[in-house]
């Protein structure tokens, strides 16, 4: 019971929140009804039984619970709600969900994204209340401490109330103004999904999700090539599911996946993409990114060499646009097989700063990088630290089976 | 002659809702204040803490943006207002982009108090 009420309200919540919050143009009002839905889910569930629909009965208790939060306050309230929802009937198996309870994401997305909101709270606030990630989760996507992560959606949501940003869905000339903010978390909520490379954990439906709204995206902004690039990007890397973990459950790196097990039409979708973005000029960051995946995707078999040395011209490219970080570090995977180690080791160890300490990949690539330099030592201690801060048990398998 | 008195203070002597004692305390102040000037005062009212501010840039070019926060730089010095009744930030935004600036500057734009404050708490 408890797994199925855990794994309905993560199901729900996103759906639920944004509709709630599209509805009643308050942000907090539409997550304590929320919680409190899930609450009366606890108590009611083991009785009743799980409901045929459960996001359905939670839309149902949260909207009530909204409602009934409002009438308490006592304050002029500045909407008209459309009446309440009918009560849950016997029939309510064979509702459709969809009609029941519209479809706000895309629409709060672009709310979150509103300029007048911080730069840095904008994909959090995003992924907090439309894709339900918890705050120790986006503060450790973000690389900064949980309270002042707590700190931002605070404020920010403060900010939303008082200074009157409109719950309304932003004239097209305003688009472009919050794209930016709009795909990064996107980006941040693939992210979630890629991890979980078995597809087992809370994000597994995230992948989906993404798949859906950066389509979306793409038919309200056609002639945007960072849609089209991140629209992409996300078919590249869905495509690859299958072969990402091997029998055993381990982490298969890129190059030694086999190109027989993707799926093509994502593949296909991702080149239709790519190939639109491509038409509209210079290619931006996620264009270079998905072009990237692009020429892995474009293997057919394993005995295709791996195309290491255009991997590594993107990635110089996209390191003249912005010089990042993470960049970097994926930069120097590919000069590692381009050029050598050694060459690759300088690069990654000149990145070391304390916020690195708590970034896996940074570690895990050193790591790798110190065995093929022989030095054995600190590549133990490197992939120790991998393995302590790796997402999955997909990785950590296969780190653990190539420390030395 | 026709004066634009602004006031300025440590808004965190009022804490983050501008309610309480010290707000309770100033608002008799300036009631009793308004009173005593009766004609005199045309106008006047309280503003939203600075986290409610968004500020419209015009740059280089005519070229605008919009940013969350108060207007912090030293090189422009305040020049004029409006008090708009705008149906929400949007609105409000469009209008600050309309307001003529002959170079470079900024029009900040704060939420009097009692305005968007629907929460009783």
């Amino acid at each position: 019971m408890d797994c199925a009420l855990d794994r309905a309200v993560r199901q729900a919540a996103a759906r639920v929140i944004s509709a709630l919050a599209a509805r009643f143009r308050d942000l907090d009002l539409a997550e304590d009804a929320f919680s409190e839905a899930c609450l009366s889910a606890a108590r009611a569930w083991p009785s009743e039984g799980v409901p045929t629909d459960p996001t359905a009965w939670l839309y149902r208790a949260a909207y009530r619970r909204a409602l009934d939060d409002l009438r308490r306050r006592n304050v002029r309230v500045r909407f008209k709600p459309d009446p309440p929802p009918p009560e849950p009937t016997v029939e309510d198996g064979l509702a459709d969900e969809a009609r029941l309870i519209p479809d706000e994401r895309l629409r709060l997305i672009f709310i979150c994204c509103h300029p007048a909101i911080a730069p840095e709270s904008r994909a959090a606030l995003t992924l907090r209340l439309v894709c339900g990630l918890a705050a120790r989760e986006i503060a450790t996507a973000f690389l900064v401490p949980e309270a002042t992560l707590l700190q931002r959606l605070t404020r920010a949501k403060r900010k939303i109330a008082a200074a009157g940003v409109p719950f309304a869905v932003p004239g097209p000339a305003e688009w472009s103004e919050r794209l930016d903010a709009v795909l990064s978390t996107l980006e941040i909520a693939y992210s979630k999904a890629h991890e979980d490379a078995a597809a087992v954990g809370p994000h597994a439906g995230f992948a989906d999700e993404v798949l859906r709204l950066t389509d979306s995206l793409a038919a309200m902004l056609p002639e945007e090539g960072e849609v089209l690039a991140l629209a992409a990007l996300v078919r590249y890397a869905e495509a690859r599911r299958p072969s990402r973990l091997d029998g055993a459950g381990a982490m298969v790196p890129l190059s030694e996946q086999d190109p027989a097990l993707w799926r093509r039409p994502l593949i296909e979708a991702g080149d239709r993409f790519l190939y639109r973005a491509r038409n509209l000029g210079e290619p931006g960051p996620r264009a270079l990114l998905a072009a990237i995946h692009g020429v892995w995707c474009a293997r057919r078999s394993l005995q295709d060499p791996p195309p290491w040395p255009v991997v590594l011209e993107l990635y110089d490219a996209m390191l003249a646009q912005r010089d990042d970080v993470i960049v970097r570090l994926n930069r120097a995977v590919a000069l590692a097989e381009v050029r050598s180690a050694q060459a690759a080791l300088a690069e990654v160890e000149a990145l070391a700063a304390p916020q690195m300490e708590a970034f896996q990949s940074w570690h895990a690539v050193r790591a790798d990088l110190l065995r093929r330099v022989g030095r054995i030592e600190e590549s133990r201690d490197a992939y120790r630290r991998a393995i302590e801060l790796a997402a999955g048990p997909g990785e950590r398998a296969w780190l653990a089976a190539r420390r030395p | 002659m026709k004066y634009l008195l602004l006031i300025y203070e440590d808004e965190s002597v009022y804490g983050p809702d501008k309610a309480g004692d010290a707000m309770n305390q100033v608002v008799a102040g300036h009631m009793a204040l308004s009173q005593s000037l009766g004609a005199k005062r045309l106008a006047g009212a309280g503003l939203q803490n600075t986290p409610t501010a968004t500020t419209v840039r015009t740059g280089r070019g005519g070229v605008q943006t919009i940013h969350d926060g108060p207007f912090a730089e030293t090189k422009e010095q305040l020049g004029g207002f409006y008090m708009v009744d705008a149906e929400d930030l949007d609105e409000a935004i469009a209008i600050a982009r309309k307001i003529p600036v002959y170079h470079e500057g900024a029009v900040e734009i704060r939420p009097l108090l009692g305005e968007g404050q629907r929460k009783a708490g």
